[in-house]
Formats: structure tokens, sequence, C-alpha cells
């Protein structure tokens, strides 16, 4: 580009005139994406991340085995865990704890883990009334666990061949 | 009916100090109304540039919502820093307020509705504005805060820059209308030709720096690094919380509206009809359609709604400048572009170009 | 020089010593070989296969630990040949090691997962079952996974070469290998928790640690062990604030790379449920708990109150063996200023005589490492074994190349080593047995002994034995006499210390000491004894030792660290005393039921891994280290509150602000200590009367101290001796006790049901009967006069 066409050009604003012209154009023209929250939803991945479940064995059992692999990878420090060999000589958690005030969702935890055990579910409407109450202990996880056993499985299954 | 009698008994006998109280009142009010609806159109106007749709929750389309955002503000606590200074720190959102609405005194918003009809308007505005900056600076110092600090050096720097450019602009405009007076600036630009009568086309350079130096003057975007979210954090109100902020908040919206109504009346012939001289006297005295073609208010406010409509758009449009670009701009475009203009003006004015001042008045 | 080989590794010329082998070569060049059956302490059993390296002009790849390098060689590391090669080792050893890591406690610090990541394969091509073999019980401390095995075999080497002991073997050959224990027995090493770092996987692996953490959760802080006088380097492990696991630090000097089993599981005593947390006062019949100004001013009120009706010299310390260094100084310190210098930490010494003459503190004579070289070398009274692990596996080290060691001791011990002669004698008969080695020397040398000793060697009898310990002492270039823990508790001590001196001198050996407890060389350098000050000083009025301050009993005591029903040489007297003392300050890491029936103030102070401190081991090395954890509860320092306690007496010069300023004023009063072990005797001491049957009061390895004998895993090892008699046959029989399972123990007027053991170990007319284990407290002196009623 010549001098002469970039000093007109810049003297004018052109390039000025052309970002008022998109914004314009948007705000004319396009239509407006925003969704209704509460009636209505986006729509979930099965990779969907949101709040966190301790998953159990069809038989009763859970399925971590306290190899920590969660604990180290969490790059926001937010799972406590701490084990002990259980009266079965089996290797348990006896504290599996996680700070959904520091967790960051990333998944890494899931993605560690060796036996599936813990794992994101696809829940992101939960809320705490204390600041305690965001603070998932072992307890709190297994029962997540329990309650969306089906969707979680069915999650998974979905997303098996990718794996 | 004896509470109404006992009411218009008080007003008389307070003349014309009441008289006063309730034209201010009815200027205030409706301005209050238009900043709380000018900050729903803003969400709502930059929302659909940004594809989304703004509030939709608070009553229909979300019409209600600056009364929520209002009420919200009004129960909040208003924390005090500690190791501020008390007194200043309340003081200064007052500060910052009471001039953008002391400019209104002398504003024109019909051919006789003027509060003060003062002569040296033009003068009493600028010097009412600029008292505003001291808002910012005591606001800045008062909270006891680096980032308050640093965010009122740069918000009053960057006014005090762009004053200048915006009064040369007047200057440019005192010339052309050969009064200081709001109103007879307004009669200056009166004539045959449409649009074409008012300042904006011969002062065309002086009209596009002084609206530019108003979004400067008000710190809005792209010239709101006195707030810069990444470097200070909210600048120079960081530290202030319900109604404290809400003043200020009033204040940056009353001076957005005060810097378009001033555009209007300067460059765009205020309350005059973009159609004078075009339509036939006849028509002006047909119901209804003569009232809207003529000169009156609505065109007033159909200009300040352009102006303000644009100050969003910029908002939603332009990235923040650099802060030393902002002061190149200041200081070494605008101030020797309206020096060289006021010259061009002087020459036009003795040169009688029209139809501006082909007539000798 | 000439004779090195020069050789190349990857094209990296290198400078060898002919019979390096090629991974010894690499390792000191920084070239890394994958290995797992190699490890520098062992002997090279190349079957692994791990390291096969590429050698120029070999036609195959070589084991680089089995090859020894020769001049021109050119070996190659990372060819595609030697990587192949070590490709293939680890698919082969991937083929049955189970897929478990996540449950493994191996996991992370595994050399097999490490080596995996290098140079394993995603997919396995074997689709068989993989091998399982059944789980071997090997005991309280070491936990088994045994089909993880990848028959390193660095375990088996271990017992043979190290410990001494083949407890761990290989049956079977190809997949059926497995490593067993011989007859489903316990390890009974005192170094096997070695095999648990040795283990390149998960098979051996720590039992009191299992499943309780990951090794990248854990901080490591290095500290010092205060179990024995060698000051074996630690590597405390700590995970949020807690001690997890103790591993050794390398330090080649003094514990080489191993660790003894009590300094690596004696951390499972520090969270006992008796851990004293709190301050306490005892008010009238009730324990309060209370903050610690208050506890500290009802102390320092109650000692005034002692001091000002009875006089300071009624004030006394006993103090732990175990303390650091800067505990003993303060303590010393704190009633020195008091005007008392009733202070000693040789809790279970009975023999005092000869203090003033004893040199300025007990010292091995000689470095650590250099015990590996000794000649020849006389243990007096030393179980060496069990007391110091890691001296006696320098002392092994020593006889396996040949040295000469011979053993004088009033039990016939389990040496993990050949003893050129073994002397098993009755513990008053043992200075007999030193004179008649002296006076071998003295014939053989043509040399006089002291004429205040003149007598007593001539009394001796000299038979060839005699003969042949005195001819390996005096022909070894270095050779040296060490006088043992065991030896230093019996009442004839100083007896046996003027005949060991005789014999040093006449040998021209090293004469070197072992005592009790982690600092008991510290203590004497610190002035923690009643007769001298810091540093060896000279003072007026040497003060009341141990076994007199029991004896006699004062009216006002401060006890650290310290059971007196455990710690003292004459439990039974020692608790009538200070139960009947007017106050008793007790300053420990620990609460018991005793402490709360004799002590007005209990003072919780910290263990070692929660205090800075210092311990001198036996080569007279301070080692000083850092506080691993926060103190648990309100537990304090000890030197804290040691200083708080010297402010609140008004006592100047206890204003430090750190630990270290605390060594470093006892590091200058001590500058020209010298480290001297011999004594100058003048007088010949006393000899002591037989009674009819005496007791061997030994203390067993994990009853030493209080934290020890708080250690579960430790317990339940096969050295955690219980409550018990053992006699030998001929002495049951005099005494009609044949065919007995309990008798009636009476020693001092008490009288304990034990039950009773027949051991040939035990020689005539004495009856081994341990001290500091539960069952024994009502019993008197270690190796007093007992007397055995069949119940």
């Amino acid at each position: 580009m010549s001098n002469a066409a970039r000093f007109v050009k810049s003297l004018f604003l052109f390039e000025l005139w052309q970002g008022l012209g998109v914004t314009l154009r948007h705000f004319l023209f396009v239509r407006k994406v925003t969704l209704q929250y509460p009636e209505e939803k986006a729509p979930i991945s099965p990779r969907f991340r949101g709040l966190h479940a301790l998953r159990r064995y069809p038989n009763g059992e859970e399925r971590c085995i306290a190899c920590k692999l969660c604990e180290v990878v969490c790059p926001a420090l937010a799972i406590t865990i701490e084990s002990e060999q259980r009266a079965d000589g089996t290797r348990r958690t006896t504290r599996y704890d996680i700070d959904l005030t520091k967790c960051i969702f990333c998944g890494f935890c899931e993605e560690s883990c060796p036996v599936d055990s813990i794992v994101e579910t696809h829940i992101y409407e939960y809320h705490g009334e204390q600041r305690g109450d965001l603070y998932m202990t072992k307890d709190k996880l297994l029962a997540v666990g329990d309650k969306y056993e089906a969707e979680i499985a069915a999650a998974r299954g979905h997303d098996a061949r990718y794996r | 009916m004896a509470l109404w009698q006992w009411l218009v008994d008080q007003y008389q006998s307070w003349q014309p100090v009441s008289g006063y109280l309730v034209h201010i009142v009815a200027i205030t009010i409706p301005l209050f109304v238009c900043v709380a609806y000018l900050t729903l159109a803003e969400r709502k106007i930059i929302g659909a540039m940004q594809v989304r749709m703004g509030p939709t929750r608070v009553g229909w389309k979300g019409l209600l919502q600056p009364w929520a955002d209002m009420f919200k503000l009004m129960f909040k606590e208003i924390i005090i820093p500690s190791g501020s200074n008390k007194i200043l720190f309340l003081i200064a959102p007052i500060l910052s307020l009471a001039p953008a609405m002391a400019a209104w005194a002398v504003v024109p918003l019909d051919a006789t509705t003027v509060l003060a009809d003062v002569n040296a308007g033009l003068l009493y505005v600028l010097a009412v504005t600029s008292i505003g900056v001291y808002g910012v600076i005591i606001a800045g110092w008062a909270s006891n805060s680096k980032y308050a600090l640093l965010g009122a050096l740069r918000s009053s720097a960057q006014i005090v820059s762009y004053e200048i450019a915006m009064g040369f602009a007047l200057v440019g405009v005192l010339i052309a209308a050969g009064s200081m007076n709001l109103g007879d600036i307004i009669i200056a630009q009166a004539g045959n030709h449409g649009p074409f009568n008012w300042f904006w086309l011969p002062l065309l350079p002086l009209f596009v720096i002084y609206f530019i130096s108003g979004v400067a003057e008000t710190n809005r975007a792209p010239f709101d690094v006195a707030e810069g979210e990444s470097e200070i954090v909210a600048g120079f109100h960081v530290e202030y919380s319900g109604m404290a902020f809400a003043v200020f908040f009033l204040a940056e919206y009353a001076n957005m509206i005060l810097i378009s109504v001033l555009a209007a009346v300067m460059f765009l012939g205020g309350w005059l009809s973009p159609l004078q001289g075009w339509v036939s006297d006849a028509t002006l005295a047909t119901p209804y359609i003569g009232w809207i073609l003529d000169d009156g208010f609505h065109w007033l406010l159909a200009k300040i709604s352009i102006f303000l409509f644009l100050y969003l758009w910029f908002r939603a449009t332009f990235p923040r400048y650099r802060y030393d670009q902002i002061m190149r701009l200041g200081w070494k475009v605008f101030i020797p572009i309206t020096i060289v203009w006021i010259i061009v003006v002087g020459g036009m004015v003795l040169g009688h170009v029209g139809p501006w001042w082909d007539h000798p008045g | 020089m000439s004779d090195l080989l020069n050789i190349e590794i990857n094209g990296r010329p290198l400078q060898v010593k002919p019979g390096t082998m090629v991974i010894e070569a690499a390792d000191d060049a920084g070239i890394v070989i994958p290995r797992f059956c190699y490890h520098r302490k062992l002997s090279i059993a190349a079957n692994c296969r791990m390291c096969l390296v590429e050698v120029e002009k070999a036609p195959k790849a070589v084991p680089a630990c089995a090859t020894p390098v020769t001049e021109g060689m050119k070996v190659f590391t990372k060819s595609s040949k030697a990587i192949e090669g070590q490709k293939s080792v680890m698919e082969f050893l991937l083929i049955n090691h189970p897929l478990d890591c996540p449950i493994c406690d191996q996991g992370g610090e595994c050399e097999l997962q490490d080596l995996a990541m290098g140079f394993g394969k995603d997919v396995s091509r074997y689709h068989e079952n993989k091998r399982v073999v059944r789980e071997k019980n090997l005991g309280a401390l070491i936990a088994t996974d045994m089909t993880r095995c990848i028959h390193c075999t660095r375990c088996v080497r271990f017992g043979r070469e190290i410990a001494g002991i083949m407890e761990l073997g290989a049956s079977g050959r190809g997949e059926h290998m497995e490593i067993e224990t011989y007859m489903e027995n316990a390890v009974g090493s005192e170094l096997s928790g070695n095999v648990i770092d040795l283990c390149p996987v998960g098979a051996l692996t720590s039992k009191p640690y299992r499943y309780s953490g990951r090794p990248w959760e854990n901080n490591s802080i290095s500290a010092i062990s205060p179990h024995d006088c060698v000051g074996s380097n630690l590597a405390v492990e700590v995970r949020r604030n807690r001690v997890m696991r103790v591993l050794p630090y390398e330090n080649e000097s003094i514990n080489e790379v191993w660790l003894a089993d009590r300094d690596r599981f004696s951390y499972t005593a520090l969270y006992a449920e008796d851990r004293l947390q709190q301050p306490m006062i005892k008010q009238g019949e009730t324990w309060r708990t209370v903050d610690w100004e208050t506890a500290l001013s009802y102390a320092v009120e109650g000692l005034q109150r002692v001091k000002t009706a009875n006089g300071a010299e009624q004030l006394g310390a006993l103090v732990s063996p175990t303390a650091t260094l800067e505990e003993l100084y303060l303590i010393q310190k704190l009633l020195r200023g008091l005007g008392s210098n009733n202070i000693d930490h040789r809790l279970r010494q009975q023999d005092f005589s000869d203090q003033e003459i004893a040199p300025a503190y007990p010292h091995l004579g000689q470095a650590i490492a250099d015990v590996e070289n000794l000649q020849a070398a006389l243990l007096i009274g030393s179980y060496t074994r069990k007391d110091q692990p890691l001296l006696a596996h320098r002392l092994r080290k020593a006889a396996k190349r040949g040295a000469k060691i011979s053993a004088v001791n009033s039990i016939d011990y389990d040496f993990n080593l050949r003893l050129a002669q073994n002397r098993v004698v009755h513990p008053y008969v043992m200075p007999t047995e030193l004179a008649a080695i002296a006076k071998a020397l003295a014939q053989q040398t043509k040399q006089t002994v002291p004429s205040a000793l003149q007598g007593f060697i001539e009394k001796a009898q000299v038979d060839a034995a005699h003969q042949q310990i005195a001819t390996d002492l005096r022909e070894a270039t270095s050779s040296s006499l060490f006088i043992g823990s065991q030896v230093m508790t019996q009442p004839n001590l100083a007896l046996i210390r003027a005949l060991a001196n005789v014999i040093a001198t006449l040998s021209n050996s090293t004469l070197g000491y072992l005592p009790e407890g982690g600092n008991a060389t510290g203590a004497w350098l610190a002035g923690a004894i009643p007769h001298r000050g810091p540093g060896a000083t000279a003072i007026s009025g040497a003060g009341k030792t141990a076994a007199q301050m029991v004896q006699d009993g004062l009216r006002g005591l401060l006890l650290w660290q310290i059971e007196p029903e455990f710690d003292c040489a004459d439990p039974a007297k020692a608790m009538q005393q200070i139960g009947a003392a007017d106050f008793v300050v007790a300053a420990s890491s620990y609460i018991t039921d005793t402490m709360r029936s004799y002590a007005d103030v209990l003072l919780p102070i910290t263990p070692y891994t929660e205090t800075p401190g210092t311990f001198v081991n036996i080569e007279g090395r301070w080692q000083s280290f850092s506080a691993s954890v926060k103190p648990m509860g309100e537990a304090r320092p000890g030197w804290k509150v040691l200083r708080v306690l010297g402010n609140f007496f008004k006592q100047i010069g206890f204003n430090y602000l750190s630990s270290e300023e605390v060594r470093g004023e006892l590091d200058t009063l001590t500058v020209n200590v010298a480290a001297d072990t011999r004594s100058d005797i003048q007088q010949s001491p006393a000899e002591l009367v037989r009674p009819d049957l005496v007791r061997i009061g030994h203390v067993p390895m994990y009853a030493v101290d209080a934290m020890t004998r708080r250690a579960p895993p430790l317990q339940h090892t096969a050295d955690a001796v219980t409550a018990m008699v053992a006699i030998n046959a001929a002495t049951a029989t005099r005494l009609g006790l044949q065919g007995k399972s309990r008798v009636n123990v009476k020693q001092n007027g008490q009288s304990v049901s034990l039950p009773i053991y027949i051991e040939a170990a035990v020689p005539d007319n004495c009856a081994f009967i341990p001290v500091a284990v539960p069952g024994c407290e009502a019993l008197g002196q270690s190796y007093g006069a007992v007397e055995l009623q069949g119940e």
C-alpha cells in the first residue's frame, strides 16, 4: 500500500469505520443466541465435567484403591487422600476430599483414575449454603455416585469407544 | 383539596425560590430516569452487538432492571476503607455528580424553556464541568489505595488534557455564533437550509474533536484507561461500594448525557428541526404533524439519543487505547487541529461564508 | 597412573582400574545403564540381564555388571543392539509381573516402573495367564507381594553378605523360582528393613508404612538416629506434618546405605497413644492439664521450695543419653546454676569408681569406617550385632577380610561373623579372663604390667585361647578392643576397664567404647555428668552419680526423657526413692501411670523428629539436624523448655534465640577436648564377691529407650525380649529347676513370677533376666545376686 493511501486511510479512520460496521451489522441483523437458562439448556456432552462422584462396583464395593494418582495430577491441589490397609487386606482410602472451591474442573483426576472410580458427572447445578458445603468428603462423593450411577455409567459407555 | 391549596399557597409565598426549585426538580428527576435507562440501553445495545440479549428477566424485556440495580445498590453497605479520609471519601462522589447536574441550568430545552438564560452560558458550562475532575482526584486520594490513586491520576490527567481541545472546539462555536448564550448559539444555526444551517458542517473538524474529547472527558471506552481492569482494577472508585459507588455511576452517565446535549446544541442546532425552511408554514400549522415537524424539544431529544448511541457503539467496537496514545492524540493531534480550524472559522466569519454568515448579524 | 586401562563408553574415553566392571566405570562417569540385580554394595549376580550393553568385537550383548573392563574396550550402552537387548529383557520381566502398580506401595519409587517407561512396550505379546506366587509371612516389618518378584536376588544376597544370616533363599527354577524363608520363619535380622530399600519392585515393602502413602507426597528431611551411638543418618519422610517413614540417608563414613531396623521403624512410636501433649501439674491427688506458663512456674516454685528447705545439693537430674546435646548442656547449666552438681546420664551404670580417671568422653578410638580395616579385635561384653548393628556390620566386613575377632562375653551371643576365640564367662569372672589375656601378652612381649594390677594379673590362669587372643591382637597391624554397652552396666566395670587398658597398651591396640544411647558421648562433652563440667573441665565438689542419686534419694528431681522403672540400673530402688522425693519434674514425650504416681509436674517435650538438635556419635562427630515436623499438641522442643525454665529461675545466660546458639556456646567450650580413650590406672579397682546365682541383666535391643519400647512393629519381632529367666541346664539341675515352666525370682526382697527357659548360651551360676522390659520393673540391680524358686 502506498504511503499516500495509508495516510488517507488513517486520516479518515477507515479501519475504525470498518469496525463500527461490524458491530452495527451484528446489532441490526444477527440473530441473538442467548439461551434463556432455566427454561432452555445447552446440550451436554457425555464428556461434560461437572460435580465429582466416587463410583462403586455393582457388588457395592467402592472402586477407589487409594493409588493417589488423582491427588498428584490435580493441578489445583484440590484433592486430599489418606489411606491405609483395610481389615480385609485391601488398599483403601480413609479420607478422600475434594475441595470444590479449589477445583478447576480440568478432569485430570478422572483421566488418571485406573479404576474409573473418581468421575465428573454431568451435574452442574449444585450449590452450598456454607463454605464447608463445597468441601466434598468421601461420603458425599460416594452418595453422589450412588445416586447417579446409571447416568454416569451411560455417559462412560457412550464415550468408551473413543478411549 | 386543602392540601393542594396549601401547597399552591406555599409555592406562591416562597417565589421565586420555590419556582426555581420546582424547575430544578423537573429537570433532574427525568434526568435521573434517563440515566437509569441509559444503563439498561447500554446493556441491551452492547448485548445485541455481541449477539446477546442483555437483561431480560426483570420486568417485560428487562425494563425494570435499572430499578432492581438501584434497590440493590441502595441496600448495599458503604464500606469505608481503614486509613481513608472519611469526609473527603464521602464528598468525592457528590463533587463529581453535582457539576454534571448543575450544567443543565443553562441548557435550553426549547425555544423558551431554559432554567437560567445566562449570557455567559458557554463559559459557565466549561467552568462547572471542570469541577468534576476534583471528585475524581479526591476519591482516588481519599481511598488510601494505590489502585485508586493511580486511577485518579490517570483520569484527571486525561480530563485536563482533553479539556483544552474541547475548549478550543467551543471557541470555534463561539466565533461562529458570536454569543456565549446557548440559546443564541442555537438561534444562530436557524435558517432555511435544513441541517445545513447548523454548525456541524463548517465546524466539522471541531465537531468530531469535540465529541471524541467528550468521550475521553467522560472516561468512556475506548478512553477508559482510568478504570483499566487489567491494570488498576477499577481505577479511582475501586474502594467505593453501595450508594457511594452508585453516585459515581450516575455522574458518569449524567456527564455522557451532558456532553451529548451540548454537542447537539452547539453543532446540531439543539431543538431546531432538521426540516427548517423546507416545510411550509401551512404544514407547520397542521395539528400533530406540524408539531412534530416544527422545532421543539423532541428534536433535541432525538439528537441526544444519536450521540448516546454513538457512545455505546464505540464502547462495543473499539479496544482500549494505550495511555501514551491517548495523551499523544489529545496534545499532538487534536489541539493543533482545533487551533488551525479556529483560524479557518475566523476567516469564514469575516468572509461571510453562506449560508451561515452571509447575513450581517 | 600407568596401571589404568583405557576404555571408551559411548565414545567417551575413560581411564579405569583393572578389575572394574563396565557398569561401575559407567556409574562413575555418570553414564546410566539400566539394572535390577546389580547393587554396588552386593556381590554380582548378573541374573536380571537388564544391563546388557554392546561391546565392540563381542558377538552378542554382554551384561555390564559382570563384564570386567579390558584395555581398549569400546562399550556402547545406547546402540541399537544394546537397546534391543534391554527391551527384550524388559519384555521377559514383564511377562509375569502383575499390572497392579496402582495398589503397589513401590509405585512411584519402583525401578521396574521407571525402566518400563523407558524400555517397556505398550502392549504385551503374551496372552497366557500371569504367574501367581503364594504370599510369605516375613514378620512384622516386611510386607510381601511375591507375585511381583523379578528374581533379582538382591534380598538373598543381602542376607548372605550383609546381614550375615541366610534367611531368604531362592527355590525352584525358571518360572517356578520363588524367594522364600527357610521353614516359614520370620526374617529376624536386625538389618532386615534394608531389603525393603533393596527390592527394585514391590515384592518386599514396609509393613508399618503399608498402603499409607506415596513417595512423591513425602518431604525428606535429614535427621540423626538417637537409638545407638553410631549416629546413623536418617531421611525422615514427612507428609502434612506427620512422619510417614524413615529411610537411610547415605553416608559412607557412618551407615553407608544401610539402616538398622531400630532406627528405621522406631518412628511408629511417635504417634503412640500415650504421647504427652499437654503440660500437667498434680494438685493434691488429681492431675490438671494446664498451660506452659502455669506448669513452668509450678515446677520452678516446687524446686525452689526444695532448695530453700534442703539446700541445692538435694536437687538432681537424671537425663536420658538419647537427649540432644543442647538439652544436656542446658540441663547441666540450669542445675549447676542452682548450685547442684547432681546430674547424670549413665542411668544403667553401676560402677563409677574410676570416673575421675576416665577419658574426656567415651570414644571409639578410630573412625567408624576404619573398623572394617581392623585385623584383630576383642569385644568385651558387647553384643555389637544387636547393640550397634551398623558397627557390627563394619566388624563383619573386617572379619570377612580375615580379621581375627574375639569376644569375651557373659552370654554366648549369636554373632553373624566367625569369632576367632569366643570366651563365655560368668560376668564376675570377666576381669580374670581379661587378666589372663593381659598376662599372656606380658609374657609374649616381655613387658611389665602396671604395678597396681600386677597382683591381680599374676593370679590369672592362661590357656591356649588367651594366648591366641593375645597373639592375634599383638601381631595385627591394626587392632582394637571394644568395651561394649553390656559390660558398661556391670558392677566391675572399673576393673574391666583397667585391664582393657593394660591389654590395649601391651598389644598396641586402640581402645574403643560403645556406650548406650545415641548421645552418651555428647552427654560427657556437655557436662551431663556429676564430676566434670562442659568440655571436661574440672569442677569443685563432684555431685552424685546416677547410682548414688538412686541409692541415697534426693528431695527434688528433674527426670528428662526417662522412665526410671526401665532405664535405671536398680529399678526397684529408683522407683522407691523417686516416689519418696518431695518434688519431681518429669519432662517426657510419653506419659505413663507410674509417672502420674511419682511426678508433680509433667512437661511434654518432643522426640528427636520434632526438635532441632545435635548428637555426637562415638567417633566424636557432631551431627546436627533440624526438626522434621512441628511439635505434636502442646509439646515443645526440650531446649526451648529449658531456656524458659532458666529464665523463670532468673538465671543469666539463658536468652538463646536458637538451638544453634546453644550448640555454638558449647562448641567454644569443647575446642580443646582431646579424644583420648585411655585411663591412667593408679590403684587396683576392687574385685567383686561372687554370689551363688548372679543375674545377667542385659537390655534387649528393642527396649533401649522410651521410643523403641513403644514401636509396635519392633515389639512384634523375635528380638523383642519379654520378661523371662534363662539358665543353663547344669545350673537348673543344681537349683532343682529342671522341668519347671515358671519360677519366682527374688531380688532385694522383691519377688516376681517369670517363665523360665533352659538356654545353653548362659554360663554356669548365672540367670539371664532382661531389664527394661515390662515385668521386671520390681527387680533390682541388673548384675546383682538373685534367687530362683520353682513354683
